[in-house]
């Protein structure tokens, strides 16, 4: 059964997505880890974890699809007359397992951002991890039950970020509510993918929400340079 | 009201010395919100450190070096992600 519903004339746009969705991911990852470096807050190592576990699920992705891309085009020069885009038996492990590891990764990642404006980091996790293994493990059969699990994450970790805006009223929270929105939005359309139309929707949608994160980024870069923060001063 | 860990107060005098760009302890003690104990106590650390520096004027103040400001620059870049994230 197919997983990449990646229509024909979109191959190699949606991994050009993916690289620029695994930069930022990993860019959140490095700026959590310089804060944990300088401060030693365990919430700021938890975060970025959450972003690398996000990150690695992308670059598993981008890997799989580029040998899919490379196998596809080496099926249409080698014969011309049979073009299929299922995956030959020899990739079919690495197939597998990197789209698992994408589903695991992903939802793992999702869950800890979740759950880190929450005071209390603890509780739940055996149970959860045993619902994210088994929505990664069964995405063969039911490709729609991760984008479903990623859509109920979503949907938590956006009302925990409402939270925390209504508290610090600070634009970034917004901006970042923005981004988990829009990749909410994406899942909803991931669910039916199966429309080739849709599926190239989801993914511009993914690139808006990544585009989004990217103006964060250089939003909190720039506002460390010029603004002070106050402490109660 | 939360209570200021060591890096926030040392971010706090580095803030009010790069507001002010040259300024006197004294005005440290009152604008970082600390007791003359306090001051002294960090202020010899951020000597130590070389994040801060006498001036060559003749009265005592003090001014922030580029080491300090680095600092100061990244801290506040790492406050800003804790509050976007609610850390």
């Amino acid at each position: 059964m197919r997983i990449v519903f990646t229509p024909d004339w979109f191959l190699g746009h949606d991994v050009l997505i993916d690289v620029f969705s695994f930069i930022i991911l990993f860019l959140f990852f490095l700026f959590s880890i310089k804060g944990y470096r300088l401060n030693k807050n365990k919430r700021l190592l938890y975060l970025g974890i959450g972003f690398l576990l996000i990150s690695l699920a992308e670059l598993s992705v981008i890997l799989t699809k580029f040998a899919i891309f490379y196998d596809t085009t080496l099926t249409q020069s080698i014969g011309g007359l049979i073009i299929t885009y299922q995956v030959v038996s020899s990739l079919d492990i690495i197939y597998y397992l990197s789209f698992f590891f994408n589903r695991l990764f992903t939802l793992a990642g999702l869950y800890i951002i979740y759950k880190l404006p929450l005071k209390k980091l603890s509780g739940d996790i055996i149970l959860v991890t045993y619902f994210i293994i088994i929505a990664s493990f069964m995405f063969h059969q039911f490709y729609y039950l991760y984008h479903l699990t990623a859509l109920i994450f979503l949907a938590l970790i956006i009302r925990n970020y409402i939270n925390v805006y209504l508290k610090n009223k600070l634009v970034n929270t917004k901006i970042f509510i923005i981004a988990m929105s829009l990749l909410a939005i994406s899942q909803v359309m991931f669910v039916f993918s199966k429309i080739s139309y849709l599926y190239v929707t989801s993914q511009i949608i993914q690139l808006i929400s990544y585009i989004t994160l990217l103006i964060l980024i250089i939003k909190i870069t720039k506002n460390g340079k010029t603004k002070q923060v106050k402490h109660n001063l | 009201m939360e209570r200021r860990n060591k890096l926030n107060i040392i971010y706090d005098i580095l803030g009010v010395i790069q507001k002010r760009g040259e300024i006197k302890k004294t005005h440290i003690m009152y604008q970082a919100n600390l007791s003359h104990n306090q001051m002294k106590l960090y202020l010899d650390e951020l000597y130590k450190k070389k994040f801060i520096e006498n001036t060559d004027s003749e009265k005592p103040l003090i001014k922030i070096t580029k080491k300090g400001m680095d600092f100061f620059k990244q801290y506040a870049q790492v406050l800003e992600f804790e509050k976007t994230f609610g850390l």
